[in-house]
Order: C-alpha cells, then sequence, then structure tokens
C-alpha cells in the first residue's frame, strides 16, 4: 500500500480530496494489509486487553481515535516538519491524542481505565500509530490520512473485538459481562484467559485469514 | 484376511482419484496400510528397504505400554478402557479430517499418541475432557507443526498442559482411590469412587506412602503413571529392542537422582521414594525418548535427558507444582533441535580438524 499507487476510484474519479485513494486506503487499513493479521503489529496490546471483549472495544477504539487524529496533524504539518526531528514531532502529537483518550476514559469511564491499566498510555509506543504517520500521512494529504487512520484503527478494532468475543465467552461462559453460556453445563476454559490463550487464539484467527485470503499459496508458488 | 483383501481391490477404484469416494481416499489408505504391506514402491534412490518400518515402531510402544494399561485397568476399573477409545476417537477424527482437507495420508502417529495421552491424565477426569485434549495435541502439538516426524513437542503431553491449564480443577480432582486385592477394580466402571491426594501432593503435607506401595503402584495418579513396576517392565523391553534410547533415560533419571540426593543431603529413602513417586519413570520411558521430539545426536541426547531430570527436580521440591514431568519434558524438548545444532556444528569442526 504505496502511497504513490495509481488506484482511482469511482465515487470522485481522482478529484476529491481523498486524491482518488480513499476506497483503496479503506480496503488495505481494514482487510488487505490489516496491521494486526498481516503485519502482525501491536500484538502487545492485542494479546494484554483482549481477555474481554468491552476491553477489546474500548481499546479499538481509543486506537482509531489516536489514530485518525494522528495523521490528520502530521498531514497537516508534513510540509513544515524538518526530516530531522520528524519523528519526535510524531511522538508529540501520539502522545497528546493518547492523554486526552486517557483523561476521558479516566473521567467518565473509570472502571474501565483501571481495567485497562497502562496499556492505554501504551498506545504512544504502538507501532501501528507510529507507522502509519510515519508511511502514510507524512506523504499524503489530511482528508485521505485521516481515512488511512481510521481504516488501521478499524482493522485493529475488529481483530481485537474477534479475539475478545472468542476469549471471553469460551474463557469465562461470558459477553460483556454477562453469563451466556449456563453455568450449570457450560465449564469455562480457564487457558483462554490466560495469556498463552490470547496467542493460540491470534494465531488461530491468523491462520483462518490467510486461508480465507490464500497469501501461503501465493507465497508458495514464488519460492 | 483372504476376503478383506478381495474387498479391498475391489473398492480401491473408488477411491482414487476422479472415484465417487475419492474424498476419503485417507481412509482407505489407511486401512489398506493397517491391515496389509502397501503396494507403493520407491521409484528413486535411495531404497532403503528395513522390517522397522514406523508402524512397526508404533506397534511395539504399543506392546510396551501393554503392562502399564493392565495395571491402571486393575487399579482404576474399566473406565480407563472408556477413556483410551475417547482418546483415539477424537484424535482420530482430528487427523482424519485433516488428512483429508490437506489431501494426505493418515500417519500411524496417532497410534502411540492416543494410547499415551489418556494414560497421563487424572483415571476420573471427565471423558469431554479427555477428547478435548486428545484433539488439541493432535491438532495443535502435531499437525501444525507438519504431522508425524516433524513436531517439536510431545502431542500427548501439548494435549495435558493443555487440559492442565485449561481446566485446573479437574485436573487436580479426578485422583480416584485405586482398587484392593487381588482383583482391584477391574471389574467396576468407577465414576463415583472415592478420590484422594497424590502421593507426591501429600508428601508435601508431610505424609510419604509407602515405598512397595509406590513400586507395585498401589496409589492414586495419572493412570499409567503409578506401577513403577509396569513402567519398568514395558521401558525394559523397549531399551532392549533399542526403541527408546538409553542415554535418555540414564541421563534423566542420574541427574534427577543427583539433584534430589542435594536436596535431601543424601537420604537414600527420599531419593528412592521421589524416583518412584508420580511420573518420572513413565515420563522416562515412554515421553521423553520419543524419537521425534528428542534430539538425534547420541551425544545431545545426554544433555537433553540432563535438562530434563534437573528440571523435574527442581520444579517438584521448589515450585507451587507437586509434579515436574510434564513442564520438564517439554522444556526438553524445546532445547532438543538446539542441541542437535550444537552437537552436529562441534562433530563437524572436530572431524575438519583431524583430516
Amino acid at each position: 500500500m504505496a502511497h504513490n499507487d495509481q488506484v482511482v476510484c469511482a465515487t470522485c474519479g481522482g478529484s476529491g480530496p481523498c486524491d482518488g485513494k480513499g476506497r483503496e486506503t479503506l480496503r488495505a487499513g481494514v482487510w488487505v494489509t490489516n496491521p494486526v493479521s498481516v503485519q502482525v503489529l501491536g500484538i502487545c496490546s492485542a494479546l494484554a486487553v483482549t481477555n474481554k471483549l468491552e476491553n477489546s472495544l474500548v481499546m479499538g477504539a481509543a486506537l482509531i481515535f489516536v489514530g485518525v487524529g494522528t495523521n490528520l496533524f502530521v498531514s497537516l504539518l508534513r510540509n513544515v516538519t524538518p526530516r530531522r526531528i520528524r519523528m519526535i514531532a510524531e511522538v508529540a502529537i501520539i502522545a497528546t491524542f493518547v492523554i486526552i483518550f486517557d483523561q476521558i476514559l479516566k473521567a467518565y469511564y473509570w472502571e474501565m481505565s483501571k481495567q485497562l491499566g497502562p496499556y492505554v498510555g501504551l498506545i504512544i509506543t504502538n507501532c501501528i500509530i507510529m507507522g502509519r504517520a510515519e508511511a502514510f500521512a507524512l506523504s499524503n494529504r489530511p482528508v485521505v490520512s485521516m481515512l488511512d487512520g481510521l481504516a488501521n484503527g478499524l482493522g485493529y478494532a475488529v481483530v481485537l473485538g474477534i479475539i475478545g468475543f472468542f476469549r471471553e465467552l469460551v474463557g469465562t461462559g461470558a459477553l460483556f459481562g454477562h453469563q451466556v453460556l449456563g453455568a450449570d453445563w457450560y465449564t469455562p476454559n480457564q487457558l483462554m484467559i490466560l495469556a498463552p490463550g490470547a496467542f493460540i487464539a491470534l494465531g488461530f484467527l491468523i491462520a483462518l485469514y490467510n486461508a480465507i485470503t490464500g497469501i501461503n499459496k501465493l507465497e508458495g508458488k514464488g519460492s | 484376511m483372504k476376503l478383506i483383501l478381495t474387498l479391498l481391490d475391489k473398492t480401491r477404484p473408488l477411491f482414487q482419484e476422479g472415484g465417487r469416494f475419492a474424498a476419503l481416499k485417507p481412509i482407505y489408505d489407511a486401512a489398506d496400510a493397517f491391515l496389509f504391506s502397501p503396494l507403493t514402491r520407491t521409484s528413486r534412490a535411495p531404497h532403503v528397504r528395513d522390517p522397522l518400518d514406523v508402524k512397526r515402531y508404533m506397534s511395539t510402544v504399543i506392546i510396551a505400554i501393554a503392562p502399564c494399561l493392565l495395571a491402571a485397568i486393575h487399579f482404576f476399573g474399566l473406565r480407563v478402557l472408556a477413556m483410551v477409545l475417547v482418546s483415539y476417537a477424537a484424535g482420530g477424527a482430528v487427523e482424519v479430517l485433516l488428512a483429508m482437507f490437506k489431501k494426505e495420508e493418515i500417519n500411524e502417529g496417532l497410534l502411540v499418541t492416543g494410547m499415551l495421552f489418556p494414560l497421563i491424565l487424572p483415571p476420573g477426569l471427565p471423558l469431554w475432557m479427555v477428547a478435548l485434549g486428545s484433539a488439541f495435541g493432535v491438532l495443535v502439538g502435531k499437525e501444525l507443526f507438519g504431522g508425524t516426524g516433524r513436531n517439536l513437542f510431545n502431542p500427548a503431553l501439548i494435549g495435558r498442559v493443555f487440559l492442565a491449564l485449561s481446566y485446573p480443577r479437574a485436573m487436580s480432582a479426578g485422583w480416584i482411590e485405586p482398587g484392593q486385592g487381588l482383583v482391584g477394580r477391574a471389574l467396576e466402571y468407577a465414576t463415583d469412587a472415592v478420590t484422594m491426594a497424590t502421593p507426591l501432593a501429600a508428601a508435601k503435607s508431610g505424609t510419604w506412602a509407602a515405598l512397595p506401595k509406590l513400586f507395585f503402584g498401589n496409589v492414586t495418579g495419572s493412570v499409567g503413571e503409578t506401577s513403577a513396576l509396569a513402567v519398568l517392565i514395558g521401558g525394559a523391553f523397549l531399551l532392549i529392542i533399542g526403541i527408546a534410547n538409553w542415554r535418555t533415560v540414564a541421563a534423566m533419571l542420574g541427574t534427577f537422582v543427583i539433584v534430589t540426593a542435594g536436596i535431601y543431603s543424601g537420604d537414600p529413602h527420599a531419593i528412592i521414594w521421589h524416583l518412584l513417586s508420580g511420573g518420572l519413570l513413565f515420563g522416562a520411558f515412554f515421553m521423553a525418548t520419543d524419537p521425534v521430539s528428542s534430539p538425534i545426536m547420541n551425544s545431545a541426547k545426554w544433555v537433553y535427558g540432563a535438562i530434563i531430570g534437573i528440571a523435574t527436580a527442581l520444579i517438584r521440591n521448589f515450585t507451587g507444582y507437586v509434579e515436574g514431568v510434564m513442564f520438564a519434558i517439554l522444556l526438553g524438548n524445546i532445547f532438543a533441535p538446539v542441541l542437535d545444532e550444537l552437537f552436529v556444528t562441534a562433530h563437524v569442526r572436530r572431524l575438519r580438524e583431524e583430516g
């Protein structure tokens, strides 16, 4: 998904604010180059917070918020940021949005903030956000950059949502904290709420993704 | 036998490519290979001819396990047979489905894994957990790594560690009291039997089981591990035939004795007691010696066995777990390829210098 791909989408024919690659950008972030299942980025948080569906979704929302905000500002400032200090500038922007989200969480959803612990703050070092700022926002116009942040945040959120759904359901028999599978017949699989369970769930998810997209077959032909 | 042979030959076209049941070819091949020697001939060198192929290899291990299985039925009842059946059925189902999906042959590996797996579980474990563990062991422990011969870890132990982490309560509760007397529980099914603490768990609170009981297996514990006598008979058979490598066993038990002696300041009773209790002997003869997940080089097997022996003694005595054989062998499995690499490199260097 390089920025100079000349893919013109049908909606605006290249004349709109997305430079004719809005649809492509969205598709890349959510599916084709999904940050978690293809690039295997942001794994630390993906493994740490997904023992509950609710936590996973809030974390996904955080990444969407920070991703969109960061990409917008990095893109706006891309022509005035000296190349040598661009990294520091990016981190400053990312940190700003992370702190905003963290403060909102603390002010209105204190319980959730406590459960997520340090992982909201750690978004500052999240490779997905930094990577998109570096690889996309620095060389694209603001609107399409925001779209890219949204797409990658969504891609992350969807994967986390699936893992969180699976882990909470199998690990505790509940969803959003409500018992779904009856406690009288269902024995919770405690491995799924431990960290190894997250690795196993993520592994199977990536395997499923590869089976659907046939990525391995393509690679096999090349070698 | 003649009848089956003609039946198999007649129906062969149905299972070939384009036949009506082409999707079921792996099952046909498995039946063919299991009952008769397969027709496949090598077309290219090397044409190695060895009567000890994988199938016979596995059958020999099954014979070696027989004493343990009989002892298990004696002490824990016919439920053991149900566990074995469930283990084979679940593991086999996964294997067959994957073989059909990948269009590959079914391998004989399950013959041993499916038998070993129930023998390392608590005798009172719910049967659905046996099924789940067996399926997980075969799928994740073996098939995802590429099938028989390519697995990094012992599949049966992967299944057990999965159950131990997933259902810790069930895995520490199903210790049925062993049957007494000449017949034991051999004629009962025993699901509602009284449960008790394993010797190792009891020892943590100061109650040490008598040595003769440990030797003959009249204590509770995992299905196949309790009778040291049965394990030794089967293990000796494997060593004599040459399927289990004596170096692994010697290194593992040797280092275990040394470390235990250090911990108990040389008390011979404690050393023998620890040697006979838990899954140590079963693990040493049947699990650690697995030719796939242990190193290939003979010199590497010494280090591999030592890692397992030391780890077992340390886990048993210094952690919250009462038994450490399972984790120790898996730990050894991780080191196996690295050890091979190191010893092969060293060997090659030595040869170069000499010549």
